[in-house]
């Protein structure tokens, strides 16, 4: 299996994700999409690190590890913030500033 | 090796579409687990054996549990019963579709799918021109911690602080009367 086609996992695992940020409704599932996007990235990093062997890419990985767990500590505490006030999960119910 | 590469990629993929499709956020978050330990496998397959440790530990053993003690915590069988969908979900699929062609169209008329497949991906053969002999596991632990600590040193602080507030934050954010 060559480079081109593991980057095109990649972008595979990354374009899913996008679509699941934009089209799912349960807020967990919409945290779930943004790792997955992460996936994608991490994956391309190491990817072409392979290719060039430069441990450049996988050093960003561990990067992109560290800020994911990040995302995710927020990311929850916005879902249990939101859940506290709006008993429930929904990103749709959550339309405040709409007016 | 090939064939399990593509096999793997296989499962990841499934893994992504079982996260993207699943009904239960439940079955999205183990889908999403089990493509994070193919991950891993295939960061080995790829000679990055640091991150593919990193990625079991952080991702699949720290990250995945606290995503399902978020679950535990919030789900309902009311919102499973709703749809699960926005009315987006079919632009939303036509613009994802669109930037994954473009960026497959990219891809196919850059530098690296020019040669013939491609470089192959697992390093033994391309080991041959970075180093005269084939590496063994543990020196990719001990070059990637020289490229961390010299060349990255500055941005891995900015990390563990970036780290530290980000969990503050979440601890504000789900704390009782904010």
């Amino acid at each position: 299996m060559s480079i081109p086609a593991l980057v095109l996992v990649g972008f595979l695992l990354f374009c899913l994700g996008i679509f699941g940020v934009l089209a799912r409704r349960n807020f967990i599932v919409v945290l779930l999409s943004i790792e997955l996007i992460f996936a994608g990235a991490g994956l391309n990093f190491v990817a072409f690190s392979n290719l060039w062997q430069n441990l450049t890419g996988q050093v960003f990985t561990v990067f992109l590890i560290a800020v994911a767990a990040g995302e995710a500590a927020v990311g929850l505490g916005l879902l249990i913030a939101l859940y506290r006030v709006k008993h429930t999960a929904n990103v749709d119910e959550a339309r405040e500033l709409k007016g | 090796m090939t064939v399990f590469m593509i096999l793997l990629a296989a499962v990841i993929v499934a893994c992504a579409l079982g996260v993207v499709f699943a009904r239960s956020p439940i079955t999205a978050a183990v889908s999403l687990l089990v493509g994070f330990l193919g991950l891993a496998v295939l960061y080995l397959a790829l000679r990055a054996e640091f991150v593919a440790a990193v990625q079991v530990l952080v991702y699949a053993g720290g990250i995945m549990v606290l995503y399902l003690f978020g679950i535990m915590l919030v789900d309902n069988q009311v919102l499973r019963l709703t749809r699960q969908v926005h009315f987006q979900a079919w632009p939303a699929f036509v613009l994802v579709l669109a930037l994954f062609l473009w960026m497959g169209h990219r891809l196919y008329h850059s530098e690296y799918a020019a040669s013939p497949g491609g470089r192959p991906a697992v390093a033994a053969t391309a080991d041959a021109e970075a180093s005269p002999q084939p590496a063994p596991a543990a020196d990719n632990t001990r070059r990637v911690a020289k490229v961390l600590y010299g060349d990255f040193l500055y941005p891995f602080e900015a990390a563990s602080i970036l780290l530290l507030v980000a969990v503050v934050g979440g601890v504000f954010l789900a704390k009782k009367e904010v």
